[in-house]
């Protein structure tokens, strides 16, 4: 790497053309119009189906946007130097949380054919009665508007400081950016944790778990940075970033989507130990639908693709340092959070089987399409790397 | 975008875009010491004439592990029932110790290895004495699952043996799971410990005055002279056993919590007890570290290698870990409720309000929730004093809590009139007594004969070190340097 120390990045920055992309802006736009209009037809003939189809693609999002959020916390934590170059993409991409924020709508909207549990009168079910406290309506509302704004808010004052520090490159910035993250961390912790209790484990209320929060993390984590490697490269293939993000910078991403991988697998092997084990009925409720019928398949799939495949080809150092490798096994492990989340999704409608319906995709495209389209917005606003980071000549620098 | 610059640019550039004091790297040895002062003060401490507070604290230490060894030579001659166990509490200091014990037993992997793959340069002066922690807890943890099984000659039944012996070990019992595990682990971090020892144990041959040491040190130092091949390897080595030793870190304790979770007791059958036991394990670990690091750099003088910018660190680790088991308790308390199962909401009641109540609010509450705390301000990581008293407290809650989580899952029995408490007999206190003893013996041994930091690891991170170093004012002779790699 020495012959990169004779390189450095312009102090202006690099800007990504907004109009040479305006094309592929317009299209993501159309793309998630034509999706959301579709979705919200298939909505009005068959609202249950679409619920469910609709939490699944707003989970999957949701996911990825949070774990980036994470990622930006974890580098001002940590005060890390080799994610400066990478950090204004994940900056850009959990200031879509509150684009999430609104596409959450459909949820309260539709939550009766989601959260049963809402309608089911006192003294029905005494085990709902039990945890009433946590799981009514008002509450529900209350906690999604609280996460939201707490995970905006956060998304977005992480992000302004950054763009501010481009301006003047005052230190003074990244210690505010320090203590937010600082503060950010508990409530980052707080929102995922109860949101995945609010929004998809409360989808059987019966059923419970303490590794809920861990489980969700460990998807999370490890798909956000597998998709920060992606938009890394996407940008690199369209002309940015070539002198400032290297194979070194790859190389540490896929270390991490490496060490999520195994995360993911520890954690969820954990939780499937743990209830096969003691085998009590309310426990295993969860874990025997999905290992019935063909989500048996799926399940299966799961295991094999979210760990062992990955694991086996990110341990090799030579695969972590070359970019298609690096992309393929990316992109795969966001199919696999994809598939994750439907499975975790799903089954609480289709007990009995996989049962694929084409509103499954038609909420998928639309808010991706949508997120895309604000992404693209976004991402032209600002030099495409903080170019004013008092750790950028560090990271610039990198080696392993 | 970013044309090609000239070298003159570039400078300028980089000073211009040099850190400002604020956000500065600090060293991370201080006051500018050199090769040659790094072996000098580390070897010091091994070359030295024995002091007498040492023998002092080891006919202390030494004493106390042999009082704690007859009384496991007691129990072993008389039974189980020199404890206080009984129903319906079977398990209590016994397995405490040994969950505290090995979870003592992390932090030395954990700052040698993950922190070593992390790149955290500031581990290597505190990984060679955290590592030697970690086995002597280690050794210490083994002895309890070892005795507790009443009749150790047949603890070899634990052991994988052929089926032809008709003994039909239970690979289902997560108790053999553990054994395997610790067993795993302990050989790892021997290896672990010993592969780093060996530059430093060169140096110790080399610099050895007496034929003996000359000799020993020689046999240990594996024929170690420090050449570019030996060099290459030992990396190699290292960063393989590294890669080798991070899922045991994460392993030993999951599989310690598999005894309590696979079972269906309430308080003891939770999914987060794997990564909740390793936070714990990790946060244990740490402010036993320190607990040690925090005299030996005084006593020794090591102030400009374990400086505050290290305890600082370690104590943000601490906070880290501390609020990840703060998480913990509260899902499981969170989780008993929303789960509406009435035993596991008694437990949970139980577990504030019965008759262990104030194990919970002293050792779960003040000492592993709230003390660690303190750790969110500057001022507390950098004072010494405010750092030992959290952890001190650290050291004393992660012992209550899985006094808590045991006995207090077990004194409950789902049968009333079944209900009891837990007495320890004075033979249950001093074995657990006796494992200090033998814990802090080993320690004060250890730092007797090897070099207690990884010199050779230190003078890595010095800025010397850098083949392109240019040195500010003057140069320093650099046969210093050249020749204590060695």
């Amino acid at each position: 790497m020495s012959d990169r120390s004779h390189v450095l990045p312009a102090p202006e920055g690099e800007y990504f053309e907004n109009t040479r992309f305006a094309g592929l802006s317009i299209l993501c736009g159309l793309i998630g119009l034509v999706g959301l209009v579709l979705s919200f037809i298939g909505a009005y003939r068959s609202p249950v189906q679409f619920s469910y189809s609709w939490l699944f693609g707003f989970f999957f999002f949701f996911t990825l946007c949070i774990g980036c959020l994470f990622w930006t916390i974890v580098h001002h934590v940590v005060d890390a130097e080799w994610s400066v170059v990478v950090r204004r993409q994940l900056e850009n991409i959990a200031l879509l949380l509150p684009v999430l924020g609104v596409l959450f709508l459909p949820i309260w909207f539709w939550r009766a054919y989601l959260y049963r549990w809402m309608d089911v009168p006192r003294g029905v079910d005494p085990l709902l009665d039990a945890k009433r406290g946590y799981l009514n309506w008002e509450f529900f509302l209350f906690r999604a508007v609280f996460f939201f704004v707490v995970l905006t808010v956060l998304a977005y004052l992480l992000r302004r400081f950054s763009v501010r520090q481009d301006h003047d490159g005052n230190p003074q910035f990244t210690i505010w950016m320090r203590k937010a993250a600082f503060v950010g961390l508990p409530l980052f912790a707080l929102c995922l944790t109860f949101g995945a209790f609010d929004w998809v484990m409360s989808l059987n209320w019966h059923w419970f778990s303490t590794m809920w929060g861990p489980y969700i993390f460990a998807g999370t984590a490890g798909s956000s940075m597998a998709l920060l490697i992606l938009v890394t490269a996407a940008l690199q293939r369209a002309g940015y970033l070539k002198d400032v993000v290297t194979i070194e910078h790859y190389h540490i991403m896929g270390k991490w989507l490496l060490a999520f991988t195994v995360f993911w697998a520890y954690i969820g092997f954990s939780q499937y130990m743990l209830y096969w084990y003691a085998d009590i009925p309310e426990e295993t409720q969860y874990y025997i639908v999905r290992n019935t019928e063909s989500w048996n398949v799926l399940s299966w799939f799961l295991v094999i693709g979210r760990f062992f495949v990955p694991f086996a080809i990110l341990l090799w150092r030579a695969t972590k340092k070359n970019l298609t490798w690096l992309c393929t096994l990316a992109g795969w492990i966001v199919c696999m959070q994809l598939l994750d989340v439907y499975v975790i999704v799903l089954p609480a409608l289709h007990g009995t089987g996989v049962h694929l319906s084409i509103l499954d995709f038609l909420p998928l495209i639309g808010i991706g399409g949508t997120l895309a389209f604000f992404y693209l917005r976004i991402v032209g606003q600002t030099s495409l790397f903080p170019v004013r980071d008092p750790r950028l000549i560090e990271s610039l620098r990198l080696t392993n | 975008m970013d044309g090609p610059a000239t070298a003159s640019e570039v400078i300028a550039s980089e000073a211009s875009a040099s850190v400002a004091p604020p956000l500065a790297r600090v060293p991370l040895v201080l006051n500018k010491r050199n090769f040659d002062w790094v072996t000098n003060r580390i070897s010091g401490a091994v070359e030295n004439p024995t002091p007498r507070w040492w023998w002092v604290a080891f006919a202390i230490t030494s004493a106390i592990a042999t009082f704690g060894l007859t009384c496991i030579g007691y129990q072993i001659s008389t039974g189980v029932g020199t404890w206080g166990l009984n129903s319906p509490v079977g398990w209590a200091w016994d397995i405490t110790n040994f969950v505290f014990w090995i979870g003592i037993g992390h932090a030395g992997t954990l700052i040698s290895a993950i922190l070593f793959l992390l790149r955290q340069k500031w581990r290597t002066s505190i990984n060679r004495s955290a590592e030697a922690m970690t086995l002597f807890a280690v050794i210490c943890a083994a002895i309890f699952p070892g005795i507790h099984v009443g009749r150790v000659w047949m603890a070899w039944f634990l052991a994988p043996v052929p089926n032809q012996y008709a003994i039909w070990p239970n690979f289902r019992s997560p108790l053999l799971w553990d054994v395997f595990a610790v067993s795993t682990y302990f050989s790892v971090s021997v290896l672990f410990w010993y592969t780093g020892l060996i530059p430093d144990l060169g140096t110790l041959r080399d610099r050895a005055t007496s034929k003996i040491k000359k000799f020993f040190y020689g046999i240990f130092a594996l024929g170690w002279r420090g050449s570019n091949r030996h060099w290459r390897h030992y990396e190699m080595a290292y960063l393989l056993l590294a890669g080798l030793s991070t899922p045991l870190v994460l392993s030993v304790h999951s599989v310690v919590s598999f005894d309590f979770a696979t079972s269906v007791i309430p308080t003891w059958h939770t999914t987060i007890f794997p990564p909740y036991f390793v936070a714990g394990a990790i946060f244990g670990g740490f402010a036993m570290v320190l607990t040690l690091m925090i005299p030996a750099r005084a006593i020794f003088k090591l102030q400009d290698i374990i400086t505050p910018q290290h305890i600082d660190k370690m104590a943000k680790i601490i906070l880290l870990t501390g609020s990840i088991v703060a998480y913990a308790y509260a899902m499981e308390f969170f989780i008993a409720w929303y789960s509406g199962n009435q035993y596991e909401k008694f437990a949970f009641y139980n577990r504030i309000f019965g008759p262990y109540w104030w194990y919970w609010w002293v050792g779960m509450l003040f000492c592993n929730t709230l003390s660690p705390q303190l750790f969110w301000f500057r001022w507390c990581r950098r004072n010494i004093f405010v750092v030992y008293f959290v952890c001190m407290c650290v050291n004393a809650g992660m012992w209550f809590e899985r006094f808590i989580i045991i006995v207090g899952g077990l004194h409950r029995d789902f049968l009333p009139s079944s209900w009891g408490l837990f007495t320890p007999t004075w033979v249950d206190i001093w074995t657990f007594i006796g494992t200090f003893g033998i814990f802090l013996s080993l320690f004060l041994l250890f730092i007797r004969f090897a070099p207690m930091i990884a010199m050779s690891e230190v003078k890595i991170v010095l800025p010397e070190a850098d083949p392109h170093y240019v040195p500010p004012e003057e140069h320093h002779p650099v046969t210093a340097g050249g020749k204590e790699r060695t």
